[in-house]
């Protein structure tokens, strides 16, 4: 089967691969650039579980083909915290007691950061509607939203 | 906003577990990576019920990457035959004999037959297409009524029928004669959908055998490696002490992820063959399918009832409808029959119950596996009510058993003590202003808007109390081993197997404040089969009490063992000693402070200490429960049904909970939290789907099976009632299935509320929008 | 759950992958955004031989308005015209549904040309073609440019009128009258799922009259293809847009539907829910026209 190569920038840095046109985007990361962070919950589009950004906008990994990511700018839940300092959203997360297993827990913050990015001071009803593609079993969403609304919080108080 | 304490158990205390899984390092199985590691698929059956009369692998194991195929007859050869876990959950009902994978019959949609393994998933899938199975079909057998009809076909030969238990009637109390004395008789049909778990990570293991040693080391999902290592060992023929088994994050599981299953055994066998490391990541398709469902159960009840609304007495007849291959199904129906008094003082009861086998999926725990008695008995009472005209509240606060007046058991035997039912019940009352609710609901319906408001009680058997029956419930004592490092931190290793409960904080917050030490120096080791003491792992809301009172005791323990060493290192008696931020002194002569880390480090020294006190500074410890006691608590629910489309939305949802002394007051609301979300899901969205008439499977992706998100769940207020302190010291008790007990009959009792103008009775447990409209004779029904 | 292998091309314009298709016959499959394609692939329930991936072909990108005309290119993102002015101005009921399809995330890769062309039946997008009356603009080099009215583009379950070799490159919406009302409505298990039912509605006043010009409504998720309603269209027109003409009219709708069930809802569920739906879209489009008017 032929093989393509694929370069993209992943959290800032360059990186390179060569794969099959069949391979997801969310193998490439977790198999090919070792980054397990980005979590697989279905395969078909439906958890949120694998959401990352692409270009700045939130995509599911599990539904684009690595080949389809080329020359794209691509971040994942490990680029939130480069220098193991964690951001804003993560303290607020953290400070919430957003998350339990923690398996949902990498789609739901790329999502948010997107939400963010476009609307940094959201009311609950937009985070809700924001967040309704992301799946989590655990929490019953109140204590995600909370984090939410902390970060946005956190970050209108700086300004 | 670290919340700074004098003690850190009761605080809010920010989760040690959150800096890994908030920056993508946590690590779950399917991170896992060995060198050399094969990729598993399974070939599994897409019919129901049938007959394998060809298999034919010979493609596949020609097929690009493919290292290993295996039919179920080849593996079978390698592996010792037995029910392997089935039999742990049995309730002591008979076992059938089957194979890991299928031979000679398949019995469900999904049912692995054929093991594939390639050099990737995707090269093991390629090759699982070119495996060719023959099936000779047979009659799929989808419901109890057709697995009680005796020319069914028999899904497993050696059982004979598909009625699996005929239980005996079981008879408490006087129950003809609370029959002959009451007013009237409330009569229901209940029945309970079949749902499943669905983690959101799906189950997962990777084996690697080491022909050197002999030695198979598994990593796995699970809620308790040492259920895994016995599993695996007994199957593959290998002493236990040559299986470690390994779990790191888990991503959820809810009961699903109890034991080995089958792919596991399969896998661990597969990497024996090869001497090379087998990964199998179960997917969502399979995960639906063919994982494990649970809650199909239906009941036939009369309740012997006063004008006055007094239950005297119930009469029950259940039938469980337990899938497929052998789960947890014939093991719960006497929970339910021992809890299904639950809080209240019903001084009669007969049980029976029915377990059939039918081509479904496996019935497994999920999350409060018994809770058919709440919502069986939380809908009696509600019909009760409609029945007399009372408000259903009157009748909860007139049978329900007080703290101070008798019986202080139910009459199945169980004790009461403790039991906060009444209080809670008012808590929620008073919070949703009955009288101003039945206002609003009449203003509302004279707009066409149909308010409803629901409640229901419950208590949990977290761990329950202990009545001298050795202690922990069913799965006995919990263990804990402490062992105070050479760095000055005390490290627990814990059989509990968190999966999302938050234990390496509180477990931590439980043995910082009794030891003395910051958390920062406490460290809860978690899921090495070798370096664990041997448990259950975690289910059945036990961690809270069981493990944290262990925690608790052996941190005591630990910190006594401490000052007897410092005693002999200080030459002062043990009494003098005084262990405080990070290091022990004899009293009032601060000079002589000596940390942990040297104390440690002392102990191991040799001569310096007697052989009894010498070496290691670790204690172990067991605790039983103490005064056990129950957790529980009373849930109201205020929806809004559009009786034109059949839409419920959950307005308001309020819970009075009493799960003891609060461990970590944020980690109890995500439990409550959490709970509550599964059981308004089972009632509007989620539901486990079969063709009748085909076996196949309806609800195998996320687009049929479909889980609530953000836009479904309200905001949950919680009080806490921190009521009845029976133990010394440990009062803390489990809540982790206690919101998924309640929230389903607290939603429908508030939905028939809402529908009460069209006279509508709600008997099932699943309403979804299309079933509303059915119910209120929109539509006509399905 | 891994996509079953397949060749791929990455072509830079709308020719070279009309070449392709041409070449490839109908094993081949265009890829637009893949928020449908590829969880088929997963499921391994499509097996193109090769994808086309049309997405470096920037004259399907663009996004313009012109005497009146909203043209949408085949590749232009859900998320990028939900956000645009002129979307919002000259076609609402599109703004309006488009936050209705799945979620931000699928948004953000799904296309309008993808969509439309998938022709999922309980899909948004194909219910409001139909009640916009828009053109579907298609390309092949055997049969050249042509505009296929969205009457005539969804003939069948996930079947159009496009050929295999046939790309869908542009979504041309008209004009709309001044007083003119539009409205958008589902029910769905849950936001964002695809409908169970939905309905997308129009009602043009007449300026001088107040009564119904025109009247139009489009269902979602009761049959093979989206549904547009001629008959109950037919008995609007003229009246007054009073509760009861819509209420008849809805029922009406109802009745002359025969959805299939799945798990989500009963066929008697689906035409209940259509009439319902029906008749508040159209109720709450002739409120917009006099707002308009």
């Amino acid at each position: 089967m032929t093989c393509f190569d694929v370069e993209l920038t992943v959290n800032g840095a360059p990186r390179r691969g060569s794969v099959e046109a069949r391979r997801t985007l969310a193998d490439f990361l977790r198999e090919d650039l070792g980054l397990t962070g980005t979590h697989l919950g279905c395969e078909h589009g439906v958890c949120g579980a694998c959401t990352v950004l692409v270009d700045g906008e939130p995509a599911r990994s599990c539904l684009m083909l690595a080949v389809q990511a080329r020359g794209a700018d691509v971040r994942t839940v490990e680029g939130l915290a480069p220098d193991g300092e964690m951001n804003r959203l993560q303290e607020a997360m953290w400070d919430s007691h957003g998350f339990q297993c923690g398996f949902c827990t990498p789609g739901f913050l790329m999502q948010i950061t997107a939400l963010l990015a476009e609307n940094p001071g959201p009311t609950e009803a937009e985070v809700r509607e924001a967040l309704s593609g992301n799946i989590c079993r655990c929490t019953g969403y109140e204590s995600i939203v909370n984090g939410v609304l902390l970060a946005a919080d956190a970050a209108g108080s700086d300004e | 906003m670290q919340h700074i304490a004098e003690r850190y158990t009761g605080a809010s205390v920010r989760r040690s577990e959150d800096p890994r899984i908030l920056t993508g390092s946590g690590r779950y199985v399917d991170d896992v990576r060995l060198p050399g590691m094969l990729h598993a698929a399974f070939v599994r059956s897409p019919v129901a019920h049938a007959r394998i009369t060809r298999i034919d692998v010979r493609e596949a194991a020609k097929a690009p990457g493919v290292v290993l195929v295996l039919t179920g007859e080849e593996l079978e050869r390698s592996l010792v035959p037995g029910p392997g876990i089935a039999a742990m959950f049995s309730g002591g009902a008979p076992v059938p004999a089957f194979t890991t994978l299928a031979t000679g019959k398949v019995r469900v949609v999904g049912d692995p037959v054929v093991l594939v393994v390639a050099e990737s998933r995707y090269l093991a899938e390629d090759a699982c297409e070119l495996v060719e199975v023959d099936y000779e079909e047979l009659p799929a057998v989808m419901t109890p009524q057709a697995a009680r009809d005796p020319a069914s076909p028999a899904i497993f030969e050696d059982l004979g029928s598909n009625v699996l238990v005929r239980s005996p009637v079981a008879v408490f109390g006087d129950v003809d004669g609370a029959f002959a004395r009451a007013d009237r008789i409330v009569r229901a049909d209940l029945r309970q959908h079949r749902h499943q778990n669905a983690p959101m990570e799906c189950r997962g293991v990777v084996c690697s055998f080491d022909p050197e040693s002999g030695e198979l080391t598994v990593h796995s999902a699970t809620q308790g490696v040492h259920i895994v290592r016995t599993t695996l060992s007994t199957a593959l023929g290998l002493p236990p002490e040559k299986v470690r088994v390994l779990a790191g994050d888990i991503g959820g599981s809810f009961g699903l992820k109890l034991g080995a299953y089958r792919e596991d055994v399969a896998c661990a066998a597969a990497s024996r063959q090869l001497s090379r490391p087998v990964r199998w990541m179960e997917d969502r398709l399979e995960n639906l399918t063919f994982s494990g469902q649970a809650r199909e159960e239906s009941f036939e009840v009369a309740a012997a009832v006063t004008n006055e609304g007094e239950i005297l007495g119930l009469r029950v007849k259940m039938t469980i409808d337990t899938g497929a291959y052998p789960g947890m199904g014939t093991m719960l129906p006497e929970l339910v029959k021992t809890m299904i008094p639950g809080p209240y003082k019903i001084g009669a009861l007969s049980f029976e119950w029915t377990a059939v086998v039918t081509n479904k999926a496996a019935y497994v725990a999920y999350r409060g596996p018994w809770a058919s008695e709440t919502w069986v008995r939380e809908r009696m009472v509600d019909l009760i009510a409609m029945e007399l005209g009372m408000e259903p509240i009157q009748v909860r606060l007139r049978n329900v058993a007080t703290r101070e007046t008798p019986p202080r058991r139910m009459v199945t035997g169980r004790s009461l003590a403790g039991v906060t039912a009444k209080e809670s019940l008012e808590a929620i009352a008073s919070t949703v202003d009955l009288p101003s609710f039945r206002r609003l609901q009449a203003g509302a319906r004279e707009h066409g808007r149909y308010l409803g408001l629901g409640m229901a009680t419950y208590i949990e058997p977290a761990p329950g109390p202990l009545e001298g029956k050795g202690g922990g419930g069913i799965m006995g004592p919990e263990q804990i081993r402490l062992r105070l490092a050479e760095d000055g931190t005390v490290t627990l290793f814990t059989s509990q197997m968190p999966h999302g409960q938050s234990h390496q904080t509180t477990f931590a917050q439980i043995a910082a404040d009794e030891f003395g030490v910051p958390i920062e120096q406490v460290r809860v080791v978690v899921g090495d089969s070798d370096l664990v003491p041997m448990g259950f792992g975690t289910g059945g809301s036990r961690a809270a009490t069981m493990a944290g009172g262990a925690s608790l005791h052996g941190a005591r323990a630990l910190k006594a063992r401490v000052k007897e060493i410092a005693s002999h290192l200080f030459e002062a008696g043990a009494e003098d000693i005084e262990l405080s931020g990070g290091s022990v002194a004899v009293r009032g002569v601060p000079a002589s402070a000596m940390s942990l880390a040297e104390l440690a480090r002392a102990a191991r020294s040799p001569g310096r200490l007697p052989p009894s006190l010498a070496g290691d500074v670790e204690v172990t410890a067991a605790f039983d429960g103490g005064e056990g006691g129950w957790s529980g608590g009373s849930h109201a629910a205020i929806v809004e049904v559009d009786v034109e489309t059949g839409q419920v939305r959950v307005e308001r949802y309020v819970v009075a909970e009493d799960c003891g002394i609060l461990i970590n007051p944020a980690i109890v609301e995500g439990q409550v939290r959490g709970g509550v979300a599964q059981g308004i899901g089972a009632v509007l969205l989620e539901r486990s789907v079969y063709d009748e008439e085909t076996g196949q499977y309806l609800s195998s992706t996320f687009m049929d099976y479909v889980l609530a998100t953000a836009c479904e769940i309200p905001r949950i207020e919680i009080e806490h009632l921190e009521t009845v302190p029976l133990d010394a010291d440990v009062n803390f008790r489990g809540v982790g299935e206690g919101g998924m007990i309640i929230a389903p009959p607290t939603l429908c009792n508030a939905i028939e509320d809402a529908l009460s103008p069209f006279g509508a009775r709600v008997l099932e447990q699943h309403l979804p929008p299309a079933r509303i409209l059915e119910l209120i004779g929109a539509i006509p029904a399905g | 759950m891994k996509p079953p292998p397949f060749d791929y091309s990455a072509p830079d314009t709308l020719e070279e992958a009309l070449f392709l298709l041409g070449e490839a016959g109908d094993e081949a499959r265009p890829l637009a955004g893949g928020q449908s394609l590829v969880p088929l692939l997963s499921l391994r329930l499509a097996r193109p031989s090769r994808l086309v991936d049309l997405a470096g072909i920037t004259t399907l990108t663009t996004l313009g308005a012109a005497d009146g005309h909203l043209a949408v290119g085949a590749m232009v993102r859900e998320r990028q015209a939900e956000r645009d002015e002129r979307v919002r101005r000259l076609a609402p009921v599109l703004a309006d549904a488009l936050p209705l399809i799945g979620h931000p995330a699928i948004r953000s890769r799904g296309t309008i040309g993808g969509s439309l062309s998938h022709a999922d039946p309980a899909a948004e997008l194909p219910a409001v073609a139909l009640v916009l009356e828009a053109e579907l603009v298609a390309e092949s080099r055997a049969r050249g440019r042509r505009s296929i009215p969205a009457a005539d583009f969804f003939t069948g379950y996930f079947t159009t009128a496009l050929a295999p070799d046939e790309l869908l490159t542009t979504l041309r919406v008209p004009s709309s009258a001044p007083g003119t009302g539009w409205a958008v409505d589902e029910v769905a298990r849950r936001h964002g799922d695809f409908a169970i039912v939905g309905a997308a509605a129009m009602v043009r006043l007449d300026t001088s009259t107040g009564r119904i010009d025109e009247a139009r409504v489009a269902l979602a998720g009761v049959g093979d293809t989206p549904v547009r309603l001629a008959e109950t269209e037919q008995m609007l027109a003229g009246a007054e847009p009073a509760d009861e003409a819509f209420a008849d009219a809805a029922e009406d709708a109802a009745t002359r539907l025969s959805p299939a069930a799945d798990v989500h809802g009963s066929a008697a569920y689906r035409r209940h829910v259509a009439g319902v739906l029906a008749r508040r879209t159209l109720k709450l489009a002739a409120q917009r026209a006099r707002e308009a008017a």
